[in-house]
């Protein structure tokens, strides 16, 4: 079992105390899919026992960068540490010690909710009974024990999402990885989500998100690295982020080089005379 | 175009009748250029069905036009029409997705009426390769029948109209059933339909024989004059019996068709209505109470698989062999034929108890793809497993589970065929190459799951590859195949030897080698598919996330 790190102290200070490894660091990590440059060199330091928001628009290559960050995706040249641990030379104390809810790839989706925690628990290698007693809990904390025996494949979005959060939270990690984990939810599973989400980081533990919803970004994080393109645009914390510009919004338009355009003459009919 | 172009087009009030049905054929032709333009793989798949229809319609039409004058012409006429015809109601069940604009839930914001709708829906439906066999058929059954000016014109009201109720029984069947085709369960029953077909096709080639046996056509009289009353074929019934100069029944089988083509069209606006101005199937899910309980608790033999990541992955498995349609699909055609082949060889008494190891090689094919079946979800997998022993424990729990069922059916087809065959003697002997072989099958698989790992589709029946992997499918069951006949060659050495050289009382030696080199084959398979399959993680998710 991994121990919790012990980071109740780094409020304001991450990233300059001796204190614990940072939970993520990335040395000039790529990634090229054929002529495509997902992600171009990036280097990025994610101080452990935040709530960090990885942003940038559709294409920027979060989702790349996360994928290569918990193992699943093969960089072509880069370092990654996840709490200290290589994660391609050492994958036992990474694997161990971090939760995934990836976008994109499926679940074990003929398996009912209940039995998709029992499988993926006893996968990690927890005992049976300490997995069913968790997975009941998270059943109940996620409001899903009433759809507990429906399989999965049947589920909506938001019912998805929230399964694999608790599937990813099942063994206690560390670091938590989540890929879009709102995208497509209802507001209801959200705020149940969101509400887990910093209980658990709460206990010192580290979550790392991805999204393109600025709003959502700027109340719930406190860390924030911006990407765009394939580059790390800027990484900090929300004020450092933020500087003078009025919302994470503006500051984050302004970084990607996206001002506002004007339509100019060309939609002048679009609410018109009909 | 529509979202733009509705504000500021002024002059654009309710779409005229008329001005909708060449926005449809247009539409249907987009459509299926589009949809060509994706891959040349299906651009050579459907120009080569396209060849095949054509070459099928032409044959088809000159077989009618030689039957001119025969008897029983009329017969096989009004039958053809009747089973394509059923063709027509069927299809939609099995190949739902088959057509985007069947689809209404894609018309429902559209300022559209019903009535000049389904017209238009009519006509784009008569474009395509169906329709073209279709009418050929119909073209060619009228030569065949019409004699004298008033089965002509009979005739040329017959093959629209034969056509025109095909057509609309399929549309109908289509829409009344649409909820459950885009349902869950709908998808996977078409997925299942395979299984469907190739039992039908037993049944039509034993229907064929008998028939063959029974006296020809002549036997298929009494069917036929109730399907010549029967819409479409009374449309051609009709041709029939003008040429006969009966025109009153003439009239009233053309009469039947007309009444069957309103009848459908009248059901199909109906359902077409209801579906556009009611809430749709997910709306209904979600409001519905959440019924089912799947898989309440573990039960049965699930319940004494041990504890730890064997019995979990096993579990996992045997689960999927009974819920994933597509796992389902092929573990029941390979029991089936598994089973049939040495099966049916020994009762036809030209088979040979050796025989029985098909059943050993077909079910030990299920060993193959391993990761491949999991789809996506595989990153599970990956994420869990960090050594090389990891790899091996999922490997061989994964084939552990396979035993699970091979095991004794191997058993079970081995002794049923010794005692069709009253071969009693054979029976150890057949017993150990079988074993022999599901272990090399097991090692083989394990391997290739490891280093050639491809994305199973999971809709359509037919599909077991993604596009551009199914030359990579194929290499790795028939190398696998040959490497799998490679590795037992030892115990079918053995055997060989013991026949040759008149040692038969030692045949049963061949149980304990067979099974105890059988073990060892699929061990050393595991231990090496595993350190593989431990390096190359990113890989095989890559490889089989392409569905």
């Amino acid at each position: 079992m991994p121990e919790q790190t012990d980071s109740a102290d780094v409020t304001g200070t991450a990233g300059t105390a001796p204190g614990p490894p940072p939970a993520v660091r990335v040395e000039g990590l790529w990634k090229r899919f054929g002529e495509q440059v997902a992600v171009s060199g990036i280097d990025l330091e994610l101080p452990a026992g935040r709530f960090i928001g990885l942003v940038g628009p559709n294409g920027a290559g979060k989702t790349t960068t996360l994928s290569m960050v918990t193992g699943l995706l093969r960089p072509d040249m880069g370092r990654i540490e996840v709490a200290g641990h290589d994660v391609w030379r050492d994958p036992v104390e990474v694997k161990s010690r971090i939760g995934v809810l990836p976008e994109g790839l499926r679940l074990f989706e003929r398996l009912s909710g209940r039995e998709l925690l029992g499988y993926t628990g006893r996968l990690r290698g927890l005992p049976g009974a300490e997995t069913d007693k968790r997975a009941t809990q998270l059943l109940d904390v996620l409001d899903l024990a009433g759809a507990q025996h429906k399989l999965v494949v049947d589920y909506s979005t938001g019912m998805r999402k929230k399964i694999g959060l608790a599937s990813a939270l099942l063994h206690n990690p560390e670091v938590l990885f989540l890929d879009e984990p709102f995208e497509g939810v209802d507001p209801v599973s959200a705020q149940t989500i969101r509400g887990v989400l910093e209980r658990y980081t709460r206990s010192g533990a580290t979550v790392v998100f991805s999204s393109h919803v600025m709003e959502l970004v700027e109340s719930l994080c406190d860390w924030v690295a911006v990407m765009a393109a394939g580059r790390i645009r800027a990484q900090g914390t929300l004020a450092e982020v933020r500087g003078e510009a009025a919302s994470l919004q503006d500051a984050f338009l302004e970084l990607v080089g996206a001002g506002t355009r004007d339509t100019g003459e060309s939609l002048d009919w679009l609410g018109g005379a009909r | 175009m529509t979202v733009l172009d509705a504000p500021a087009g002024s002059a654009v009030p309710a779409v005229p009748g008329q001005g909708l049905v060449p926005v449809f054929v247009r539409l249907k032709l987009t459509l299926l250029r589009n949809g060509l333009r994706q891959s040349s793989g299906r651009r050579a798949a459907y120009a080569a069905s396209l060849v095949v229809t054509v070459l099928f319609a032409a044959g088809q039409v000159i077989g009618l036009i030689a039957l001119r004058g025969h008897a029983q012409a009329d017969t096989l006429v009004v039958l053809l029409t009747a089973v394509v015809a059923l063709g027509w109601a069927v299809m939609p069940l099995f190949f739902p997705s088959g057509d985007e604009t069947l689809d209404p839930g894609r018309l429902v914001m559209l300022p559209l009426r019903p009535r000049p709708l389904i017209g238009a829906l009519l006509v784009a439906s008569l474009i395509g390769i169906g329709p073209l066999f279709t009418f050929t058929l119909a073209l060619g059954s009228v030569i065949a029948v019409a004699h004298g000016a008033a089965a002509a014109v009979s005739g040329a009201v017959a093959v629209p109209l034969t056509l025109l109720v095909c057509v609309a029984l399929a549309r109908s069947v289509a829409t009344a059933n649409i909820r459950l085709l885009t349902s869950r369960k709908g998808r996977d029953l078409a997925v299942l339909s395979g299984l469907v077909i190739a039992v039908g096709i037993q049944f039509v080639n034993f229907g064929a024989q008998s028939l063959g046996r029974a006296g020809g056509l002549s036997s298929l009289e009494p069917v036929a004059d109730v399907v010549r009353w029967l819409p479409p074929a009374s449309a051609l019934g009709a041709v029939a019996s003008a040429s006969e100069g009966s025109y009153g029944t003439a009239l009233g089988q053309l009469l039947l068709s007309v009444l069957a083509l309103g009848g459908l069209m009248w059901l199909w606006q109906r359902s077409l209505v209801k579906l556009m101005t009611s809430p749709d199937g997910s709306t209904i899910a979600a409001a519905g109470p959440a019924a089912g309980r799947a898989g309440a608790g573990r039960s049965g033999l699930l319940s004494r698989l041990p504890e730890g990541r064997t019995g979990t992955v096993m579990r996992r498995s045997l689960l999927y062999v009974v819920r994933d349609p597509k796992t389902k699909a092929s573990w029941v055609t390979a029991l089936a034929i598994g089973l049939i082949v040495p099966l049916l060889n020994a009762v036809q008494g030209s088979g040979s108890v050796y025989f029985a190891c098909f059943a050993a090689g077909m079910l030990g094919m299920q060993m193959y793809n391993q990761f491949g079946q999991d789809t996506s979800a595989f990153w599970t997998v990956a994420l869990s497993i960090s050594s090389t022993r990891d790899a091996y424990v999922e490997l061989r729990a994964r084939a552990l589970a396979l035993l699970l069922i091979t095991l004794p059916y191997t058993v079970l087809v081995t002794v049923v065929t010794a005692a069709v065959l009253g071969d009693r003697g054979a029976l150890p002997g057949v017993m150990g190459l079988s074993f022999a072989l599901l272990g090399a099958m097991l090692a083989t698989g394990a391997v290739a799951s490891a280093l050639f790992p491809y994305s199973v589709p999971q809709d359509g029946a037919f599909k077991n590859a993604m596009p551009g992997q199914g030359g990579l499918a194929w290499i790795s069951v028939l190398g696998g195949m040959v490497a799998a006949a490679v590795l037992s060659g030892p115990v079918i050495g053995l055997t060989v030897w013991l026949h040759v050289a008149g040692h038969r009382d030692l045949l049963w030696l061949l149980l304990p080698v067979g099974a105890v080199y059988g073990a060892f084959i699929a061990w050393l398979g595991v231990r090496l598919a595993a350190a593989r399959t431990a390096d190359r993680l990113p890989e095989i998710l890559a490889a089989v996330s392409k569905g």
